[in-house]
């Protein structure tokens, strides 16, 4: 079976800055949106972009999220000509290697990619969100004859050198590389999306292997060496909405990205014809009670709202009791918010208990971070 | 449970007013995420039985529609199985488009399937009766035919046209007549039958020679009255529901705001499943204002309300008022409108500072795709 684009959904990571929240969960897994978990977003890009074929390479935490990738069901990628599959690290005939960095979780799933057998491949990170069809950016990957196409957006030029920066002529082609750069010359970060034509990156990541002092990283090794050699890379400038949610506060901010307060970044408007897909958690309709106060929320199916919930996103079965308040925060699923409860400017986790009249963050000191499972065993 | 087979009864579902004008009650929506046929079917997922067949009388699209894949109330994906029977001649004879008719023309389920069981629910009774000890008692017992019902107390009010049974001390029914509402105290029939696959073909038979205007219900009754048959009362004191008219669709909606009545229908061992559309979850506006309601997924609310049901994807505007009203999906309500004591059915549109009120016993009912 040959397919034109394969996709590589890199989901290993730690993503340690969330503290408690990936203490037993991968990033990608992460509850986002009162909903989703991050991953639904690629992979429903992928789905919504037409691609059959994609690889979900797994590492840190992975039980839960290899259970929830499953065959691809949940995002509809698997139909008659799908694949979907999950990748993890294995024990081969030269031994058991875990994945060393994004390039060599790649290169240890190339026999995986040579079954597939695609012209084009896209690497994927499973921890970013936004919603887009990558079939633009595989279309200007073929026309312009790239080796490589690199998907980047404009950062303010003070903050660009938290990135990894693009330098590139007028022709789109890349003429610089730099990570993580003290004095930007230009304000265009690498998104961590990448289309390759595959036979090269499959040339490159053997190469890339042999070195004994490479990294085996796609920013730090495989793309400065592809530039080394001249090869014909090119940037793709995507400038809808995009997150990378690193810390406790930016998945904060990302989550309340999501309200109609923020104006028009919301998944309703963020979404457009690309639907993003789930799983569909068969929990009972959403009820707001009798002396609820609900104002500039996302609130989610299951959840049972009999307290003030105010700019915040609420998971399903959450329940939020009477006299209870959320106020500027995240409430993930299955958590219970008891009477006379107070929960500011904080991410709840799930099956969080907060227990009666317990005030969370009360000082406003940040996005606070509660995590305590307590929940799930009353 | 390989060995049973499901049947989803829709040839005798009562009319709920216009909501089953173009469609059947089975499809028909309740509590803005579910249909109807939802809560028979999530009985036989949650019991294990995983042979399906679902017996359409009419509107068969929109039946189609809400089944999907035939695969969402399966436990094994490949051996079990949701299978459509339509009765294709019915059409041409109303009368005689009974159920009994509609597995005599589908009956390769049958001879497909080496079922000992099979167990028969109604859409239009939702009850969420866990099946599982009520099967495996009939047939480690032996049983020919298991009914299930609810003794009521209220059977003056509930229930009406619905089967009654006078129940022996052993258990087994002694007599078996319509509720006519003349007592208070009744078992009234929640319309699921567990029966021996035996008694199913001698039910196909005594059809032809009988009354080929019956359906199960009434050849079940002529086999009981002839005495050649006994029947086993399970009893069933959970939440149970009769959907046989607009004003009890309406009552039995609202009922369900009440959170007591709501448990005893959502229990977490046996969840009911339903069709995923797969929308974002509900978005309120940093004025709205809602309380004693639900409110489904895929809504955005900028507006007041209150003691309402509203299904998924409904949009509700700036300073717009939804009270004492059921919205059906897709229905946009525009700023500054207000709805009162109304039943709004799918693709509707308020427009902006329209105001509609229906009295309080009588809510207005308006069509799928009105705009006003």
């Amino acid at each position: 079976m040959s397919t034109r684009l394969a996709a590589m959904v890199l989901a290993g990571g730690k993503g340690t800055r969330l503290q408690s929240l990936t203490k037993k969960v991968a990033k990608p897994a992460v509850s986002y949106g009162g909903k989703y978990r991050i991953i639904d977003f690629p992979l429903s890009n992928c789905a919504n972009s037409g691609i059959t074929s994609v690889g979900v390479l797994t590492q840190y935490e992975s039980s839960e999220l290899n259970t929830y990738i499953g065959n691809g069901e949940k995002w509809g990628l698997n139909g008659v000509r799908s694949l979907t599959s999950v990748l993890t690290p294995k024990e081969t005939e030269e031994g058991s290697n875990w994945y060393l960095g994004t390039a060599d979780a790649i290169y240890q799933n190339i026999d995986w990619l040579d079954r597939v057998d695609p012209e084009y491949v896209l690497i994927l990170s499973g921890d970013h969100i936004y919603s887009c069809s990558y079939d633009p950016m595989l279309r200007k990957h073929v026309a312009s004859g790239s080796d490589c196409t690199i998907s980047c957006y404009r950062v303010p030029i003070q903050e660009a050198s938290r990135f990894g920066i693009l330098v590139a002529n007028d022709k789109d082609e890349i003429v610089e590389f730099q990570e993580k750069p003290k004095k930007p010359i230009s304000n265009l970060a690498s998104m961590g999306i990448y289309i390759f034509t595959y036979k090269v990156l499959r040339a490159a990541l053997i190469a890339d292997h042999k070195k004994e002092n490479s990294s085996h990283d796609f920013g730090k090794d495989i793309i400065p060496t592809m530039l080394k050699e001249k090869r014909k890379l090119s940037v793709y400038l995507y400038d809808g909405y995009w997150k990378d949610v690193g810390t406790v506060a930016s998945l904060h901010q990302a989550n309340m990205d999501l309200l109609m307060s923020a104006g028009t970044t919301n998944l309703y408007t963020v979404q457009g014809d690309n639907r993003i897909y789930s799983e569909d958690a068969h929990s009972t309709p959403q009820y707001i009670g009798p002396s609820a106060e609900v104002s500039d929320s996302l609130i989610n199916q299951g959840a049972q709202i009999f307290g003030k919930v105010r700019h915040s996103v609420v998971s399903g079965d959450v329940v939020v009791e009477e006299g209870a308040s959320v106020v500027n925060s995240v409430v993930m699923n299955g958590a219970l918010i008891r009477k006379g409860a107070s929960v500011l400017d904080a991410i709840v986790g799930p099956d969080t208990l907060i227990d009666y009249d317990e005030k969370v963050n009360e000082e406003r000191d940040g996005i606070a971070l509660v995590v305590n499972g307590k929940a799930a065993r009353l | 449970m390989n060995q049973i087979i499901g049947l989803l009864d829709c040839h005798n579902s009562p009319e709920l007013g216009g909501l089953t004008y173009s469609r059947p009650l089975a499809s028909t929506s309740f509590l803005g995420r579910y249909a109807f046929c939802d809560f028979a079917l999530s009985m036989f997922s949650n019991a294990g039985v995983d042979a399906i067949g679902i017996l359409v009388k009419d509107h068969q699209r929109s039946m189609l529609k809400h089944m999907g894949n035939l695969m969402s109330w399966t436990n094994n994906t490949k051996i079990g199985r949701e299978a459509i029977f339509y009765n294709e001649r019915g059409i041409l004879n109303p009368a005689y488009n009974t159920d009994v008719a509609n597995v005599k023309e589908n009956d390769w389920v049958l001879y497909d399937s080496n079922a000992t069981t099979i167990v028969i629910a109604s859409p239009h009774v939702v009850a969420n009766v866990d099946l599982r000890p009520i099967i495996e008692e009939h047939i480690a017992n032996g049983e020919d035919l298991t009914v299930v019902y609810k003794p009521i107390e209220d059977a003056d009010q509930e229930f009406i046209g619905a089967y009654a049974y006078e129940i022996g001390p052993d258990g087994y029914v002694t007599s078996t007549g319509k509720n006519a509402g003349r007592k208070k105290k009744a078992n009234v029939s929640l319309e699921i039958w567990v029966l021996k696959r035996d008694l199913l073909f001698e039910i196909l038979k005594a059809h032809e020679r009988v009354d080929m205007s019956f359906g199960f219900r009434e050849t079940m009754q002529y086999i009981l009255e002839q005495g050649r048959l006994k029947v086993k009362a399970a009893p069933w004191t959970g939440y149970a529901r009769r959907f046989d008219s607009f004003k009890h669709y309406i009552d039995y909606s609202f009922e369900m705001l009440d959170r007591k009545v709501s448990a005893s229908l959502f229990v977490p061992e046996r969840p009911i499943y339903t069709l995923t559309h797969d929308t974002p979850p509900a978005l309120y506006g940093a004025h709205s204002s809602v309380s004693d309601s639900m409110v489904s997924n895929g809504c955005i609310v900028e507006g007041r309300v209150k003691h309402s049901i509203i299904c998924r994807d409904v949009r509700i505007g700036k300073d717009a008022v939804v009270e004492d009203s059921i919205v059906f999906s897709n229905v946009a309500i525009g700023d500054k409108a207000k709805v009162k004591n109304c039943v709004i059915d799918k693709y509707s549109v308020i427009t902006a500072r329209h105001a509609i009120e229906g009295a309080e016993k009588t809510p207005i009912y308006l069509k799928q795709g009105a705009i006003l």
